[in-house]
């Protein structure tokens, strides 16, 4: 462990003494560094950010600040990123949906291009959910059988993403289905519990009420099946073949210098081995920590993008698209 | 009549400021950037378009009647404000917004003296010490706040 | 079920001295914090956030429990005494508290606000305790029809009392509803009147435009009367001998007091509404069911009881639906969830089985920070009291600073002072032309939970109306809001028709 870290650093250095000289490597960071929240404070995301943040203080030896910038869904946070030319000593850690389907879904002043995505910390938990004692049990297969004998079965819907694999599904599947829009997990909550709405999304909600099973998932959209509900299948296993898994990734801006993106890499490397950002991750939000480096996790952001550019298309486009 | 003469002449004013923009709002802004796209249940821009109906309504009711009541009574429409009254109402204005552009360029906290400093001036404070205490303090207590309390960085 | 021992235990927990200490630290910073005009709970929360990662779980909770209730009773201090609320829903307050306390007697406005939100929240707490959370599965109840219904109601009701002139409030309303449908469409994701800015996607930022509209564009007002009048000061403090509250006037607020604590106890419990909501509904009905309705907005201590009675029910019935069924209700209810999440505690309805020694713990020291509340604003006041006798022409500079200051803290940018900026001139005419901010207010926070619920209304039901004889709780509303628009023609009808006959008389 140590003795791989030890390498990393050694390895990264050298590689930074031959492009940048030795001087700029040793010294990041000699400032203070800022860690962008693109939500509000208190939410998941930002007490995630901040233990992060703590984390990173140790493994940088410089003070990390974390600022709240609300707004678009981390939308806001993207596009004054975007702008930013402080060479990596300002950071976001934010949701692969804002910087992949983001532009696609609304106009942005910031696309895939623009960002540097120094790693993926934390895989994302989002799923199809329902409520207890429903006609179709908690069964994919038997919901989608419920919901082609019943049209106008209903469903919640929070993201512009999950509006459009539902749509994919439902034309997939013969299904006339009506969705419903709400605002996040606790405006989509209610709707489910009380029976109003048949099934819906959820981004990390479910996870609440996975002891009481009052919320089971019928459909994970992760990559893999979800830690809390192993028999939910997942969309590739369901038969559709889209790629939604939400990652969460620390990005600077395209031109920040490789030196610092490298010592920020290192430094969240050994964050996703420290037990304290694997406590708040895994036992409280209850999301599976993992480092995907560099190239992998914007290959995969890549994939996705294609992916949801292609689907859009089979859609027969956006419907606010002129 | 219980209404002075000022406030019916207010209302006509203001009433016909807020039909005008409501004009326009129907006619150009919501159409134009309201959104667009099918909805099953209610147009992106239904509920824009009844908030200006209201505020047109309302405000050429307000013109018409206040307009009424200005020829019973024959009042004159206007009356022109005096010289300078328009430039004292609008200075704090641009002075506010003339700090808001150095805001944008530096950190508030370094622009806070200032802005308050020549402010007090301006009201009149001559007291060299009243000038620069209601200065500092509080510019130093943002200074406090945000760097050491929130931990987010000067502002 | 827990046994009474251990609810004694909870609560012994509570009155030790180190649990104490904590929630009065959080009490008083959020009173310090929510007493500047232009900071408010955000930034008490930023503030305190980091501090809490290094308590235990029962001391975090109760710190920020104490800072929840210091906000509210500090944002009702500035806004009695300057018009600047630090949180929308303390705009109900100032409606009545800064005529008030301009008239002389900011003591007794300020003490009046404190009793109410003390006994408000109080009371809202032991409904809380008592019996809500067996029940709280009836907020389910309220779906999608209900809750569009009684915004609806809600809307209609407060357009009524907005007060001057109907037409001028109606227009202003109309104003309001435009802003509130800024931001990208729930339904079909289209951006509205955003013109490009990733800001307003998620609507206008409600801070900037309430410390705009009322706190900025007030200091322009007052800056504007300064100069009118140079040398007359706005307040003087301790001047007027009945710059006290009597007891016989607290008991005549009493009434008022407990109707607003169930409005805002209903309204706390629906998950959604929030506090804004709440106090402004429980001021409408004290206006509407008082004596001298004409009174109100003028300094009326009933006014002033209200609006704090109801802002602070609202808070603890909010935490029924979060303990119950694990939906939080209301911002500080979102907040409490990622406390507990710190520290490894589920919120919901399984915190009843698994930590029930938890909840009574908060419980109590719910009651604690209230009581606490009550003695730091009882000494509070005397000290912010006399920011009434500083020349205005310090005050003025220095909150319009603030105003800015707050802007900055909170991360919204130069994005966020040109909107602040936009705003203060907004409320400047609104203020100048007499135009209520009420009902722009209130227009714009409910428009988007309206048009919400009225989508999904209407997606559910596909468009089928009769639907409304299956939920009668929705339909009863819609009879009121029939019934309450019928009321409103008709006394208007009969005002106009009165004055016509004065007039003619005359």
């Amino acid at each position: 462990m140590k003795m791989k870290l030890l390498g990393t650093a050694l390895l990264s250095s050298a590689v930074a003494f031959g492009a940048a000289g030795m001087a700029q490597a040793d010294e990041f960071p000699t400032k203070p560094l800022t860690l962008v929240v693109g939500f509000g404070a208190g939410g998941s995301t930002d007490i995630q950010a901040r233990v992060l943040a703590n984390v990173l203080e140790d493994e940088l030896g410089q003070p990390v600040n974390v600022v709240n910038q609300p707004g678009a869904g981390g939308g806001v946070a993207l596009a004054r990123l975007a702008n930013n030319t402080d060479e990596g000593y300002t950071f976001v850690f934010g949701t692969s949906m804002t910087i992949t389907f983001g532009p696609l879904s609304t106009e942005t002043t910031y696309d895939l291009d623009d960002f540097r995505y120094v790693a993926g910390v934390t895989l994302g938990q989002s799923a199809m959910v329902t409520g207890e004692d429903r006609p179709f049990g908690d069964s994919w297969e038997e919901l989608v059988e419920y919901a082609r004998e019943n049209p106008g079965t209903s469903y919640a819907t929070q993201t512009a993403l999950d509006r459009m694999i539902i749509e994919y599904i439902a034309r997939q599947e013969g299904l006339d289905l009506r969705i419903v829009p709400t605002s996040g997990g606790a405006g989509m909550a209610p709707l489910i519990l009380s029976g109003d709405v048949d099934f819906g999304y959820s981004g990390g909600t479910h996870s609440g009420y996975a002891e009481t099973g009052e919320m089971p998932v019928l459909l994970s959209l992760a990559e893999d099946r979800l830690v809390a509900f192993p028999d939910a299948p997942t969309l590739q296993e369901a038969g559709y073949d889209i790629n939604a898994a939400e990652i969460r990734v620390v990005m600077v801006p395209k031109d920040a210098p490789d030196a610092h993106v490298e010592r920020l890499a290192e430094a969240l490397e050994a964050a996703t081995q420290d037990e304290r950002f694997i406590e708040i991750t895994e036992e409280r939000i209850l999301m599976p920590v993992t480092y995907l480096p560099e190239d992998e996790v914007t290959q995969t952001l890549r994939d996705q993008v294609e992916g949801y550019k292609a689907l859009i298309e089979e859609l027969g486009g956006l419907p606010d698209e002129e | 009549m219980t209404e002075n003469h000022t406030v019916l002449r207010m209302n006509f004013w203001s009433g016909l400021g807020v039909a005008t923009f409501a004009v326009l709002l129907l006619t150009w802004v919501v159409p134009h950037y309201g959104g667009r796209g099918f909805a099953v249940g209610m147009h992106p821009r239904t509920l824009a378009t009844l908030g200006a109906w209201i505020m047109l309504v309302c405000a050429l009711a307000l013109v018409l009647l206040s307009a009424i009541a200005l020829i019973r009574q024959r009042l004159p429409f206007f009356r022109l404000p005096k010289p300078g009254y328009l430039w004292h109402q609008t200075w704090p204005f641009l002075f506010v917004l003339a700090f808001i552009v150095l805001v944008d360029r530096f950190p508030l906290t370094w622009v806070a003296p200032f802005l308050i400093g020549s402010l007090l001036l301006v009201l009149g404070e001559r007291r060299w010490y009243v000038v620069l205490l209601t200065a500092m303090i509080p510019a130093i207590g943002l200074y406090g706040l945000t760097a050491h309390l929130m931990r987010i960085g000067v502002v | 079920m827990i046994g009474f021992d251990a609810i004694l235990a909870s609560f012994a927990a509570a009155l030790h001295y180190e649990s104490i200490a904590i929630i009065l630290g959080g009490v008083l910073l959020g009173y310090i914090v929510g007493v500047i005009p232009g900071l408010n709970r955000a930034v008490a929360i930023a503030i305190a956030i980091p501090l809490t990662f290094y308590m235990s779980a029962y001391a975090a909770i109760a710190f920020l429990i104490g800072l929840s209730k210091g906000t509210a009773a500090g944002s009702a201090v500035s806004a009695i005494l300057l018009n600047t609320p630090g949180e929308p829903s303390s705009a109900a307050t100032c409606l009545d508290g800064f005529p008030m306390a301009r008239a002389g007697k900011p003591r007794k406005a300020l003490k009046v606000g404190l009793l109410a939100s003390v006994i408000g929240d109080l009371l809202a707490t032991l409904l809380l305790i008592a019996v809500a959370i067996p029940f709280a599965s009836v907020a389910l109840k309220f779906g999608p029809y209900e809750l569009a219904a009684i915004l609806i109601f809600a809307l209609v009701f407060i357009a009524g009392m907005a007060g001057g002139s109907f037409l001028k409030g109606l227009a202003a309303g109309g104003m309001g509803v435009i802003l509130g449908t800024v931001g990208l469409d729930p339904e079909t994701g289209a951006a509205r009147l955003t013109f490009g800015h990733a800001e307003l996607m998620e609507g206008v930022p409600i801070l900037p435009l309430v410390i705009g509209t009322l706190a900025l564009a007030e200091m322009f007002v007052q800056l504007d009367e300064y100069r009118r009048n140079r040398g007359a000061s706005v307040i003087k403090l301790g001047k007027d001998k009945q710059d006290n509250l009597s007891f016989r006037e607290f008991k005549g607020t009493l009434p008022t007091i407990f109707k607003s604590t169930g409005v805002g106890a209903f309204v706390g419990a629906l998950p959604g509404l929030g506090p804004s909501v709440g106090a402004f509904m429980a001021y409408g009905l004290a206006k509407r069911s008082a004596k001298d309705p004409d009174s109100f907005g003028k300094g009326n201590p009933n006014g002033i009881a209200a609006a704090e009675a109801a802002d602070n029910a609202v808070i603890p019935a909010s935490y029924i639906p979060l303990f119950g069924l694990g939906i939080p209700g209301s911002v500080s209810a979102a907040l409490l969830v990622g406390a507990f999440m710190i520290h490894g505690i589920q919120v919901g309805p399984l915190m009843l089985r698994d930590h029930p020694e938890m909840l009574f713990t908060l419980f109590s020291g719910m009651i604690v920070a209230s009581l606490l509340m009550l003695a730091v604003g009882w000494y509070g006041l005397r000290i912010f009291a006399k920011v009434t006798s500083v020349p205005p022409h310090i005050v003025i500079p220095v909150v319009i600073f603030l105003c800015l200051a707050g802007i900055q803290v909170q991360g919204y940018g130069t994005f966020g002072l040109v909107t602040v900026f936009a705003f203060a001139i907004f409320g400047y005419f609104l203020k100048k032309f007499d135009y209520s901010f009420v009902t722009f207010l209130v227009a714009f926070i409910v428009t988007p939970m309206l048009e919400m619920n009225l989508r999904q209304a209407v997606i559910l039901s596909g468009g089928d109306i009769a639907i409304l004889l299956d939920r009668p709780i929705a339909l009863a509303f819609v009879v009121f809001t029939v019934l309450m628009t019928l009321h409103l023609a008709w006394s208007s009808y009969r005002q106009w028709r009165q004055k016509r006959l004065k007039a003619a008389g005359s």
